[in-house]
């Protein structure tokens, strides 16, 4: 019996030392910042000099603050575009790639391959095609005689011209989805097939039902992505003009910019906030089981 | 096999160990020699790069045994501010000599105790070196955390190949005679100005608003209420100059579009500091020998001044090791003498606030030293006066305002509620 415990002691002394160096990492890495954000929110600091305690004065003036209210409002659009737009669309083509229609390898590869190219490359890109003398304009021109519009330094088509140039990039979403729907058993479509179903009527009732939990990890991921953007609009606009397409994450940045840092802290705090309320208003609307254990099935 | 297990993650603990235990070794073990890191952006295809590595191996090689100063190329500034920042913040030196630009925001840095101060180790003679108004600009509540190095005039550049295609041989003198001269390069299908409200700061539009707003303000303008009439007025012209007399994307464009459309032949007039004569690509223009730099034709009733800022400012890590801060001051001693200054200039055309005998010989270079020298006086340019937030809300709010989203009164309204006061 005492050896036994000794065994059991040892085992849990092994886990212990083994789990022991990236939990230390883990703390130092992400709990410690998360607390020190948290805390820091609830201060004055301008990153030099000591805290001094402000209670809840940067929520206040965070909500008050248009320019973020402004950031809100366009992580929301993002968020929405990502989950309800470039989602479908990644499904759309996984269903047709997982038909194996000719080429679906090649496809599979062009659809993916923005994904491995750098953002900031692809930002240059979309600045250059969005240019008042760029393609974009030369073609539209072209076709329909458009007059040329300065897409980016327009605040009424520079928000959805930054959106548009990440939505269409949906090989990350498709990747997984069509890994999903590779693995529904033929014997399904075959049965529905018997029974007289249409290729519209099998995706609707068979692969769509079975992606469910593909489905919602993924728009989850994308939601979540949309939340705290930052990288493509901070290289095509600033968040410009006139904070037409600004987030959340640029304006946390603009603040430590400026030596804001507990201002920049509440924002953080208001990212984390915002995520978590994407995850949960998702879990409540496509109910509790857990996608990642559906995927892991 | 538990003992297997056991000794493994010993191993695996000791891997994990060894390299920070190995670091800090390396770190404490007794150097013969003071090693100085130097974070400098004056580094890769910097004007200054070449001279300042020279000057470095000459002051090496002089002190081999004694000083070592190793460079830490920052090539890319955007991210080297952010260094210094986030350094600062967790409460480190981001190395031993590193440089900043002076303004009310980094003027925060002031309060770091991480910064030596100069004052407290600056002599008469070494004093004398620097030009005095700099080094005023540069002291905040009797501290001199930061030594005034670089400096700029922001002045105007014509490309009077251009101008000639219109008839035009002379600059105008006048705000109207400016905006004919225009409307005849617009008729003859050169668009005038290089404009943006792009990045933060929207550099090139905010030299020209700097302008107007200190001749019509006169050069304590930055201490007024940014609803001041002078503000107003500024804002209108910068808006006239976007909308009638710029490029088509000057909404939204960076400083690196506004100088590409100089540097293209595609605009005639643009604004920058010093550094930018220095480019390759700007002598090979066929229109390099043909630009001239001057001020704007008065606004208002200031005349004959020139935007200038402290361009870039050396700090140094305070030190309790009085050998190491000893070091330190030696070495900034040599980078800031006549000497050593009028050879980073000499190959930068960089201006500096330390006074030399050096006179630029060539033409570009000559042209920024003989408006500087013929200003009467200088006044900061917005980002120098008023910091980085309030520029930010200008380059901003100058989007809005090009495409009358808001009015000249609106957009001063809302600039000035960034201003702390």
């Amino acid at each position: 019996m005492q050896a036994v415990g000794t065994h059991r002691s040892r085992v849990w002394t092994a886990r212990v030392l083994f789990l022991l160096p990236v939990s230390v990492l883990f703390f130092f890495f992400f709990i410690y910042p998360f607390l020190f954000t948290i805390y820091t929110s609830f201060t004055s600091w301008r990153g030099i000099g000591s805290m001094k305690f402000n209670g809840l004065a940067n929520y206040t003036k965070l909500l008050g603050d248009p320019t973020f209210r402004k950031a809100l409002g366009n992580n929301v659009v993002w968020a929405l575009s990502q989950g309800f737009i470039q989602v479908p669309l990644a499904c759309l083509i996984a269903m047709i790639l997982v038909r194996k229609p000719r080429f679906w390898r090649s496809l599979r590869t062009i659809y993916y391959l923005p994904n491995v190219i750098s953002t900031v490359a692809l930002a240059m890109v979309w600045v250059a095609i969005y240019n008042v003398e760029g393609p974009l304009n030369a073609i539209l021109g072209a076709l329909f005689g458009a007059e040329k519009r300065n897409w980016l330094g327009n605040p009424d088509t520079a928000l959805f011209a930054v959106i548009f140039q990440t939505v269409i990039y949906i090989g990350y979403f498709m990747i997984i989805l069509l890994a999903s729907a590779m693995n529904i058993p033929r014997s399904l479509y075959e049965a529905a097939e018997i029974d007289g179903a249409s290729t519209f009527q099998q995706e609707l009732s068979i692969t769509l039902p079975m992606l469910r939990g593909s489905l919602i990890t993924t728009m989850t991921l994308a939601m979540a992505y949309g939340m705290r953007h930052f990288e493509s609009t901070f290289l095509m606009t600033g968040g410009g003009p006139a904070y037409a397409t600004t987030t959340m994450g640029i304006d946390l940045y603009l603040k430590m910019d400026a030596l804001r840092y507990s201002e920049a802290s509440t924002a953080g705090v208001f990212l984390i906030i915002m995520g978590t309320v994407v995850i949960t208003v998702l879990r409540k609307i496509f109910g509790s089981s857990d996608p990642m254990s559906e995927m892991a099935q | 096999m538990l003992k297997k297990s056991r000794l493994l993650a010993a191993l695996l603990m000791l891997c994990l160990v060894f390299p920070l235990v190995a670091q800090g070794q390396v770190e404490s073990a007794p150097a013969k020699e003071i090693e100085l890191r130097w974070a400098s952006i004056w580094v890769g295809n910097d004007s200054k790069a070449p001279a300042v590595e020279a000057l470095v191996a000459e002051y090496n090689a002089k002190n081999a045994g004694k000083i070592k100063v190793v460079i830490e190329p920052q090539p890319d500034y955007n991210a080297y501010e952010q260094k210094v920042r986030t350094s600062l913040a967790a409460g480190q030196a981001p190395a031993d000599i590193f440089t900043i630009k002076f303004n009310p925001t980094t003027a925060t840095f002031y309060q770091s105790n991480l910064l030596m101060d100069f004052a407290k180790v600056m002599d008469a003679s070494w004093k004398q070196t620097f030009d005095a108004g700099s080094l005023e600009q540069s002291t905040v509540d009797g501290m001199l955390k930061s030594l005034p190095m670089e400096t700029a005039i922001l002045p105007i550049w014509y490309n009077m190949d251009a101008f000639k295609k219109t008839g035009i041989t002379e600059l105008p003198t006048t705000l109207d005679g400016m905006f004919a001269a225009f409307d005849k390069l617009k008729a003859a299908g050169i668009t005038p100005t290089s404009q943006m409200t792009g990045d933060t700061n929207a550099w090139t539009s905010m030299i020209w608003f700097s302008h107007f707003a200190v001749s019509l303000g006169g050069t304590n303008v930055w201490e007024k209420s940014f609803t001041d009439p002078a503000f107003v007025e500024a804002a209108k012209l910068t808006k006239r100059m976007i909308t009638e007399y710029s490029t088509s994307d000057a909404v939204g464009l960076g400083a690196g579009g506004s100088g590409g459309h100089f540097l293209a032949g595609r605009t005639a007039v643009f604004s920058n500091g010093p550094w930018y004569a220095g480019r390759a690509d700007l002598a090979a223009t066929p229109f390099f020998n043909s630009i001239k730099i001057a001020g704007l034709p008065a606004a208002g009733s200031t005349k004959d001044f020139m935007i200038s800022r402290l361009q870039a400012n050396i700090c140094a890590a305070s030190s309790k090791d009085k050998a190491r801060e000893a070091a330190i001051v030696d070495f900034l001693k040599f980078l800031t003498s006549a000497p050593s200054i009028s050879k980073i200039a000499e190959t930068s055309g960089a201006m500096f606030a330390i006074k030399t005998d050096y006179r630029p010989t060539k033409a570009l270079q000559k042209q920024f030293y003989d408006v500087a020298v013929a200003a009467k006086t200088t006044a900061f340019d917005l980002e120098a006066a008023l910091g980085a937030e309030v520029t930010l809300e200008f380059a901003q709010q100058l989007g809005a305002l090009a495409l009358g989203r808001i009015s000249a009164e609106e957009f001063c309204a809302l600039v000035d509620r960034k201003i702390e006061r």
